[in-house]
């Protein structure tokens, strides 16, 4: 018997009763809902369609007033689940489940569950302020932008473009991103970052290198069809609540395999088929190690391998030094753990890698995450449903601020800073190369890399003579970026105070209002969020939402949109960077900047995605099947959802979007594809292109590679251009058609034609195990710089001293330092952060939101028993903890948990307004300091850069930990 | 519409997470031929039996981590809720009529058979001062605060038995409100009292062999002869342990009920509740029979706490050796006369 | 007769919160005042499991018989509320209940508490409207009135926590259970309602 029922017998009291006249209608209503509910049954109301759930009545929260209901994207995480606001009076008074969302279907975690808050705003930043003698004035938009925009004039003159550092930010929309990158191009400087190059720069460099694009290959929603999920360096529990209902449904349904790699028993690893705590800092070996059993058995894809990969055996020679003993030795896992998950992600397939910033915010990001991809081309689980790297991407617009470009390294949507990438994108802006040409000191800082957010500080406080720019950054413009997300504070608070402006463009003041002794030139502006304006935000799945406007913005805030525009203004070039971007009230209308990504970003395939059909599948979200993501009726039928890119062609060719990358299972008119060819076609003597696999319906049964007018004209395809696409092939290609590829046609014409074939425009390539243009071609094993095995360096030492990003990386010489002055007695515990579920980044929003600040009142630290027990400390006790540099301190709270293994610590790197033991709420701007604050812990975190990317290294540092200050 | 509303909400809730797909599931065996076994240092989360049954079993009470401050919340299952409201229904009203109404009906009945205990040969003119105006304020502090704590205290018990049909529901809350307000102010002066009385009568309180005597004796009670006592008899001995032991007890237990979580975790707080109640009950029959013996129960027995003064012959009768060392103290064997 | 219920799916939950946030956000509750909390047994160990806990509105509720002043009713639904009208804040149904539901705003003398606040199934409180601004104000949401079920388990992250009709989500929990072969049984049935779900 399913129940074992006692007496259930409903009790009516007294009470009741004597109510019962006024509540009667109502229950009567509910026991007629409980019997309709009752006689269906479980099984039969299962398979109700999901569109017709309407609600019941409206709501009557004033009542009389009418209810407008807002379908907006959450501003948290990049797993982009909708948000149902129900708005009256401008007012948004309810939040509702958006069941119809088949990323989130209703669900929410602690931060999408209370976002509504953020509108009500009680701790926001209300006007613009000054600084003044160290006193927060108040001040009106107007004078402050005059003011900003005169210093950043001024700075111009006298110490050139390079010396102002645009930070940008992973919650900008799509066109937010987009126009700050292109607001930082016409001002004149590549320095122009955001929060993706401290979250998953090692990622989009170690992917792109491996197989062609830098993003999720395939999605949350398909990972249910895996039988083996592989978590590695990621606790998604706390990071991306929501995807774990897509793990867990996955994991129930197939009985699939979930291992959890991670030094720390998370939230995960709770849930775990498998759980493997490995040593912070060893996931090469840990690869190595899977693999060295994978080789060893011959459980890899042969096919797979010989079809679709360059240069395996490159790594074979590699992988054979991680015998079971060594790996053991590096990592501490026995070989036989690491022989199951070998066997599982080999015989119990489709096997998917996922991974987060336990892989990424290494010295060895780069490294790391192409040892993840070898490992799945070695398994051969790339390209099919269930497979995959499926990398959380973080912030809620990371993925679509990353392809816009919003990057020292690249103009929007990955076209890079060559000559060739400019005069692409002044042709799409409608603006003279030769104009951007002379915004800039030279061609050559034009094409330089800047500056990243990571070492900006290092930017400010450098020499003239030891920086490759005219002048040290005087000026930082921080738009919605915290400042205690970035490691070694200590000389970040010295490079705050070395400035000559700093403006803060956010919601809420942030860190860098604050932690430093600034006493003038710093402003803070206050910027709405995303639920008071609209625009279009790019899920880690490469899906794009079009989330619109909730209300107005709260307060005196304004948009991102209109914030840059009124700079642009006043900075003298808005003619120009607007031209084709209608501005309604000061403010750029964002369908128009998306109507301006599509006609330029054929490399991406953001081309296809316009406002009108994401606003159509925002409209449907009730027609888009959960696992596949695929569209049933109406104007969405075919499409996948959120038309996740690359999406090919003009939106009026109806591409319905790729939902999983390089899948040769499907034509590419239909989602499918194959590698990217982005890397040549060959290579001492041996072919880069793929051998034998092609997407379906393709005309050429091998590899190709990336098409132009000139290998168009070989196929003796070129005449199916029409004239009108010729004529612009023509026009861009001057004396040089054949050159102008698929990527530059602004016509589209060439991808039209591509796809008619069935083929690629980005051609059919090998992904690559060798790639051989970076600094470890086949990813080696290196130490941190801080490591708490000093004994491995010798063997495993971490790259020699470089120069790259405009800068000197010394990680060498630091490393070397920390092992011949033995800090490992000083600093003998291994730290290592990561975040909560409650807060997200810096936290600065998140702990100004009452309904998440009380769920995480006190910065902590967790320590192991053994570790607390050796030092006194018991649990709950304020603690003091000592990193291994600038002497730097952090008065926190001891957890005392298993969690951690012994000799590692842990600490969440939410947490401001604390600084080296020292309140600093007095500090921020009456009624705009968060609820909780806290130390950082990247008060304590130290050197390390990795070396394709400038990734900082936040996961493995040195720390101690003691009951009184040291 | 509705209804079909809720359902599917429920629907959304969970189920078609598992049927929506179901035909794509495909049953893994546990360890699949070749699968190298998991080490005995690899976890298998999902293996690790949790039941919330056998935790109880262990542990009675489910506890856990929780982030917020509020510690108590983390106190997942305390079954023993059950037992406390099983004991509260039950029980204690019973403990409650056997104290208040078992103890009234045992008076009316000695009442009925004794009648009151007079004065052999009726009241005398003479008097002599038993207790002075301190004590007296100390003893009527104390009896004040206590009855209003004792009411208020029996309503928290059965006052939705017997007053709240009686009242109505909204009268009985904002009385039951009152009620609560003076069962807390007023505990002050009933401790202030206990304290009081304790420090002042400690000394005629230590129990002795005129004691033993006295009980030996029925306390005069039985019989018509009143055995010799001090300033205290060995009943009202009796008496002032019951008050200052259980007056006590009601403090210690008040306060941590008062301070919740302040002194104890929920259990103490149960624990403390059942002791409060069960302490106060006994007082509460003991003190109806000290205020029968100290009114209708006894004449001349009130005037001591009426003005201090009694009758001197009461005084002989009942406690000879503390009357006659008196007089002698005063070196004057000749009693004043009454006034 | 159908009863409203919580089950939550200790092998699903991964302690997200959002459970807890959509109670604040869904009826406006203030700091201090915690509906409903996720406590999480064996932290950091093998074993781990989180459960969310708030009002389970057992049948025969304990709070209801140990309310001095008897504030408390049942729905016909099954949902166990009470009238804030009539609480005096007293305490005992928090030394009653096996949940520890009740929640007390600290305004009375001596530490004591004010009236009880507790999870409401999102059902609104004894207030004449449903769905009132008074009733929102006193008791927060009334989502059941409007065919809605309780936030918490709508916004569930993993759809860990289901809330409905007893009858109905016991079937699904079986069905997840018998399809992926654990589960740690439905938390505080036993006590709340003196009956458990076997597979």
């Amino acid at each position: 018997m399913l129940i074992k029922r006692s007496d259930a017998k409903v009790q009516k009291s007294r009470l009741q009763s004597a109510l019962g006249e006024l509540s009667s209608g109502v229950l009567d209503r509910r026991s007629f809902l409980r019997r309709a509910g009752f006689a269906a049954g479980a099984v039969g109301v299962a398979n109700l369609p999901l569109g017709s759930v309407k609600r019941a009545e409206a709501a009557a929260l004033t009542p009389g007033v009418a209810v407008k209901t807002v379908k907006s994207v959450c501003t948290h995480c990049s797993v982009g689940c909708s948000v149902i606001a129900e708005v009256q009076n401008d007012v948004w008074v309810r939040q509702e489940p958006a069941f119809d969302s088949p990323i989130n279907r209703g669900s929410h975690c602690a931060k999408g569950a209370s976002v509504r808050e953020l509108v009500k705003g009680t701790r926001r930043l209300r006007t613009p302020m000054k600084l003044v003698d160290g006193q927060w004035q108040r001040i009106s938009w107007d004078v402050a932008i005059d003011e900003i925009s005169a210093k950043l004039l001024k700075i111009r003159e006298d110490q050139g473009p390079e010396s102002v550092f645009w930070l940008g930010s992973a919650k900008f929309s799509n066109e937010g991103a987009y126009l700050y990158r292109k607001l930082a191009a016409f001002w004149g400087t590549n320095s122009a970052d955001h929060q993706a190059r401290i979250c998953h720069s090692t990622t989009v460099a170690g992917v792109a290198n491996t197989w062609g694009y830098g993003a999720m290959t395939n999605s949350y929603n398909d990972i249910r069809n895996a039988k083996t999920m592989v978590i590695m360096g990621g606790n998604p529990a706390e990071a991306h609540p929501v995807s774990l209902q897509h793990i867990l449904a996955g994991k129930e349904l197939n009985r699939a395999n979930l291992v959890v790699i991670d030094p720390r028993f998370t939230r995960t690893a709770a849930h775990a088929t498998d759980y493997i705590r490995i040593r912070p800092g060893s996931d090469i070996p840990t690869i190595y190690g899977i693999l060295w059993h994978v080789f060893e058995n011959k459980w890899e894809d042969t096919n797979f391998i010989a079809q679709r990969v360059y240069g395996m055996d490159d790594v074979r020679k590699e992988v054979a030094k991680w015998t079971p003993d060594e790996v053991q030795r590096v990592n501490g896992v026995e070989g036989e753990q690491l022989k199951r998950v070998a066997y599982m992600m080999t015989h119990e397939k489709p096997a998917t890698l996922i991974w987060c910033m336990g892989a990424t915010q290494k010295t060895v990001g780069t490294a790391n995450v192409r040892a993840y991809c070898i490992l799945l081309l070695a398994t051969g689980n790339v390209g099919s449903a269930g497979t995959g790297a499926n990398i959380f991407r973080g912030h809620c617009n990371v993925q679509g601020a990353t392809d816009a470009g919003l990057d020292v390294t690249s103009l929007p949507y990955y076209y890079g800073l060559a000559e060739g990438a400019w005069r692409h994108w002044a042709r799409v802006w409608d603006v003279d190369y030769d104009y951007l040409l002379s915004r800039f000191d030279s061609k050559t800082m034009m094409e330089a890399s800047g500056i990243p957010t990571t070492r900006w500080f290092d930017a400010v406080l450098a020499k003239k003579e030891d920086i490759d720019q005219r002048n040290p950054v005087r000026a930082m413009m921080v738009f919605g970026h915290g400042g205690n997300t970035v490691t070694r504070m200590p000389e970040m608070v010295k490079g705050l105070e070395a400035l000559d402006l700093l403006v803060v463009a956010d919601p809420h003041p942030t860190t860098l209002a604050v932690v430093s002794e600034r006493k003038n030139g710093t402003y803070l502006l206050p910027i709405c969020t995303q639920f008071e304006t609209s625009g279009s935000r790019t899920a880690s799945n490469r899906s794009i939402q079009w989330s619109s406007e909730v209300v107005k913005p709260i307060w005196e805030s304004k948009d991102d949109y209109e914030v840059m525009y009124r700079l642009a203004v006043k900075l003298g070039f808005a003619d120009k960077m607007f031209k084709n971007i209608a501005v309604e009230n000061m403010r750029p209308v964002p369908e128009d900047i998306l109507r301006e990504i599509n006609r330029g970003s054929w490399s991406t395939g953001y081309t296809g995605q316009s406002p009108e059909r994401l606003k159509a599948h925002m409209a449907q979200q009730d027609r888009f099947n959960l696992v596949t993501l695929r569209g049933k009726g109406g104007d969405v039928d075919g499409d996948f959802y959120g038309l996740p890119w690359p999406c090919w062609g003009t939106p009026d060719k109806k591409h319905p979007g790729t939902h999983i990358l390089y899948n040769t299972s499907l034509h590419v008119k239909d989602g499918g594809g194959t590698f990217r060819a982005r890397f040549g076609v060959e290579r001492n003597g041996a072919t880069l292109l793929a051998e034998g696999s092609y997407s379906l319906g393709s005309e050429i049964k091998d590899g190709y590679p990336e098409v132009t007018l000139g290998v168009l004209k070989k196929l003796g395809w070129d005449g199916e251009l029409t004239e009108a696409e010729a004529a612009v092939i023509a026009k861009i290609g001057g004396k040089t058609p054949d050159a102008v590829a698929w990527s530059t046609d602004l016509s589209g014409g060439i991808v039209r034609v591509c796809l008619e074939h069935g083929i690629v425009p980005y051609g059919n390539a090998k992904a690559r195990a060798n790639a051989f243009n970076l600094p470890d071609p086949i990813p080696v094993h290196r130490e941190p710089i801080y490591t708490g095995r000093p004994d491995l360096v010798a063997k495993y030492p971490t790259l020699p001293d470089f120069r790259s990003f405009r800068l000197t990386n010394i990680g060498a010489t630091v490393q070397k330092r920390a092992v011949d002055l033995g800090v490992t007695k000083n600093f003998p515990i291994v730290l290592t952060s990561g975040r909560l579920v409650e807060y997200e980044g810096g936290g600065e929003e998140t702990r100004s939101n009452p309904w998440l600040a009380e769920l995480q009142q006190d910065m902590f630290v967790e320590i192991n028993p053994a570790d607390a027990a050796a030092r006194g400390i018991t649990n709950g006790q304020m603690v003091w903890v000592t990193g291994a540099e600038n002497n730097s301190r952090a008065h926190v709270k001891a957890q005392v948990t298993e969690r951690v293994g012994p000799g590692v610590a842990f600490m969440p790197f939410h947490f401001a307004g604390w600084f080296q033991g020292v309140d600093q709420r007095a500090k921020y701007p009456k009624g705009a300091d968060p609820y909780v604050l806290g130390e950082s812990v990247n008060a304590l975190t130290t050197y390390g850069y990795d070396p394709v990317t400038a990734m900082q290294e936040t996961k493995c540092t040195l720390c101690q930990i003691a009951t009184v200050a040291a | 519409m509705s209804s079909l509303a809720l359902v599917k909400r429920i629907v959304l809730a969970g189920v078609f997470a598992l049927s929506m797909h179901a035909a794509s599931a495909q049953t893994l065996p546990d360890d699949s031929a070749g699968r190298p076994a998991a080490p005995a240092t690899g976890l298998n989360t999902d293996k690790v039996e949790v039941h919330e049954q056998q935790l109880l079993g262990e542990m009675r009470k489910l506890q856990g981590f929780i982030t917020i401050p509020d510690t108590r919340a983390a106190t997942l299952v305390q079954p023993d809720g059950r037992s406390w409201r099983d004991y509260r229904r039950g029980p204690l009203l019973w403990i409650t009529a056997a104290c208040v109404l078992g103890m009234l009906a045992l008076l009316l009945v000695f009442y009925a058979v004794k009648g009151e205990i007079k004065i052999a040969g009726g009241r005398g003119t003479a008097t002599l001062l038993r207790f002075g105006a301190f004590e007296r304020f100390m003893h009527w502090l104390t009896a004040a605060s206590w009855c209003i704590l004792a009411i208020s205290g029996l309503n928290v018990v059965a006052g939705r038995a017997v007053l709240l049909p009686l009242m109505g529901n909204d009268a009985f809350s904002l009385f039951s409100t009152w009620a609560k307000y003076s069962h807390n102010f007023l505990a002050f002066p009933f401790i202030a009292g206990i304290v009081l009385m304790f420090l002042v009568w400690l000394r005629h309180n230590i129990p002795n062999k005129i004691d033993v005597e006295w009980f030996k004796q029925g306390g005069g009670f039985i019989g018509n002869k009143h055995p010799p006592s001090e300033k205290f008899n060995g009943g009202q001995k009796v008496v002032f342990w019951i008050v200052v032991l259980g007056g006590g007890a009601l403090t210690v237990t008040g306060l941590a009920l008062m301070f919740p979580f302040y002194v104890t975790d929920i259990t103490g707080m149960q624990l403390a509740q059942l002791a409060h109640g069960g302490v106060a009950l006994l007082m509460i029959a003991a003190m109806l029979g000290h205020i029968y013996i100290g009114s209708v129960g006894m004449e001349g027995a009130f005037d001591a706490m009426k003005d201090g003064r009694v009758d001197l012959k009461w005084a002989r009768e009942h406690h000879s050796l503390w009357a006659a060392k008196e007089l002698a103290k005063s070196g004057d064997t000749s009693p004043h006369p009454a006034e | 007769m159908a009863r409203m219920k919580f089950l939550c799916d200790a092998d699903r939950c991964i302690e997200c919160n959002a459970c807890v946030t959509a109670c604040k956000n869904a009826n406006e509750v203030p700091w201090g005042i915690n509906r409903r909390r996720v406590v999480t047994i064996n932290d950091g160990k093998p074993g781990e499991r989180s459960v969310s806990m708030a009002c389970m509105h057992c049948n025969d509720a304990p709070c209801a018989a140990v309310c001095p002043v008897d504030c408390f009713y049942t729905t016909a639904d099954a949902v166990v509320l009470h009238n804030k009208d009539l609480c005096i804040g007293c305490g005992y149904c928090f030394y009653a209940c096996p949940f520890g539901a009740p929640q007390y705003p600290k305004l009375g003398n001596f530490g004591s508490r004010g009236k009880m606040d507790k999870c409401t199934y999102c059902s609104g409180g004894p207030e004449g409207a449903d769905g009132s601004p008074a009733e929102f104000a006193r008791y927060g949401a009334n989502r059941m009135a409007e065919g809605k079920l309780p936030l918490c388990a709508e916004m569930c992250s993993t759809k860990s926590l289901l809330a409905g009709d007893g009858e109905i989500i016991a079937q699904i929990y079986k069905e997840r259970v018998l399809k992926r072969g654990y589960g740690s049984g439905s938390w505080g049935w036993q006590t709340a309602y003196q009956e458990s779900i076997n597979v």
